[in-house]
């Protein structure tokens, strides 16, 4: 039971917000997490192009290393959260945990007068809710 | 619960090269390759069915190995654009698909999409996981026979499927799409490289393992691969 860390990419695939929780992970530079943000909002559009079966296909929703997991989020309106948890996290208790995360960015950050849309977040107030809700 | 596809990927790490593509039940097909954009015995089932005849005719003259696919009806060497006529004692029957629609995607495009994703997917959870251990502490080894190991991607999940990498050590890339309730195809891809893979195809001295020129596609390899994911529990 772990979760490592938290990224929030806006919908042009730049990385507004990026958090560590708890150790277990590599320590990487702003610069580098920045790069794997990128790569990762374009992996997750071409995942959604190769589904071998007709219909809707959404993007990629967990993506599992050996002793971690991304847990992709895509909100309507592109906006994605992407929680780094360990891999035996059960997957319901994930989603639940994004749905909480995405209420506290909409109600701390995108009814923040102050905040420009799309811009990296600074803001104590969602940087509290993250800590109750994930602690 | 079912199996969609399984492609094979040569151990080069810079040059998308995909050896070998077997599909099962895959509703939503990709257009044939493009003449050029795929090596030859890879697939029988998503070549471009253009200029077929006239180079089975040539070809037919032209290559030496043509002549292993003649009497016994077998062909233990490289699958040619050709043996797709004749008829196989080996193969089942294909599966006949049912409302099989297109994705729009030739299929050489489709083969660089999948490297691509399956590629980035890699680094990334090496950066992000930062491991990188020594497996083989002996220290009096040198250097370059030390193995190194570290994390490596699974799996990735979609609402429609799921995307399954088993990485061999000399760098072959396993990549299987299934059913997305699945939990883990990682045993099982082993068990393909394990079993079929090494018999048909590494010991196989008519197949030249980093070609430029051909996949590894032959019928034993085809039919026991295909046989052993038609064995699997899940495979419905």
């Amino acid at each position: 039971m772990a979760i490592f860390g938290l990224w929030v990419i806006n919908k042009a695939g730049g990385l507004v917000y990026q958090r560590t929780f708890a150790d277990g992970l590599a320590q990487l530079t702003s610069n580098e997490y920045l790069i794997l943000a990128g790569t990762l909002h374009g992996i997750h559009a071409i995942t959604s192009r190769l589904s071998p079966i007709p219909g809707q296909c959404s993007g990629a929703q967990v993506i599992e290393g050996e002793t971690f997991k991304l847990n992709v989020l895509l909100t309507l309106t592109g906006t994605k959260f992407v929680l780094l948890t360990s891999p035996a996290e059960p997957t319901a208790a994930i989603d639940t945990l994004l749905q909480k995360i995405y209420t506290a960015y909409s109600e701390k950050v995108m009814q923040n007068p102050f905040h420009t849309p799309e811009m990296p977040i600074r803001s104590e107030a969602f940087d509290m809710s993250l800590t109750a809700l994930v602690h | 619960m079912t199996i969609y596809s399984l492609y094979i990927f040569d151990r080069r790490i810079r040059h998308c090269i995909c050896v070998y593509y077997h599909d099962w039940h895959r509703t939503r097909r990709p257009k044939s390759a493009v003449e050029g954009g795929i090596l030859p015995a890879v697939s029988t089932a998503v070549f471009a069915p253009a200029a077929d005849a006239n180079s089975s005719a040539l070809s037919g003259y032209a290559s030496p190995r043509n002549t292993l696919s003649s009497a016994s009806g077998i062909v233990v060497a490289v699958n040619e654009m050709n043996s797709q006529s004749t008829a196989s004692p080996l193969l089942q029957a294909p599966p006949s698909p049912i409302a099989v629609s297109s994705t729009g995607l030739a299929f050489d495009e489709e083969v660089k999409l999948v490297y691509g994703v399956v590629l980035s997917l890699r680094n990334m959870i090496k950066k992000l996981s930062g491991r990188y251990e020594i497996v083989d502490l002996s220290e009096n080894l040198p250097e370059r026979y030390k193995i190194y190991r570290d994390e490596q991607f699974v799996n990735y999940r979609t609402s429609a499927y799921k995307l399954h990498l088993f990485e061999t050590l000399s760098g072959y890339k396993f990549v299987m799409l299934s059913d997305p309730g699945i939990e883990s195809m990682r045993l099982v891809l082993r068990q393909i490289y394990v079993g079929p893979f090494l018999e048909y195809v590494v010991r196989n001295p008519l197949i030249s393992m980093d070609s430029k020129e051909h996949g590894i596609d032959n019928e034993y390899f085809r039919t026991s691969v295909d046989r052993m994911v038609r064995g699997l529990s899940f495979y419905l």
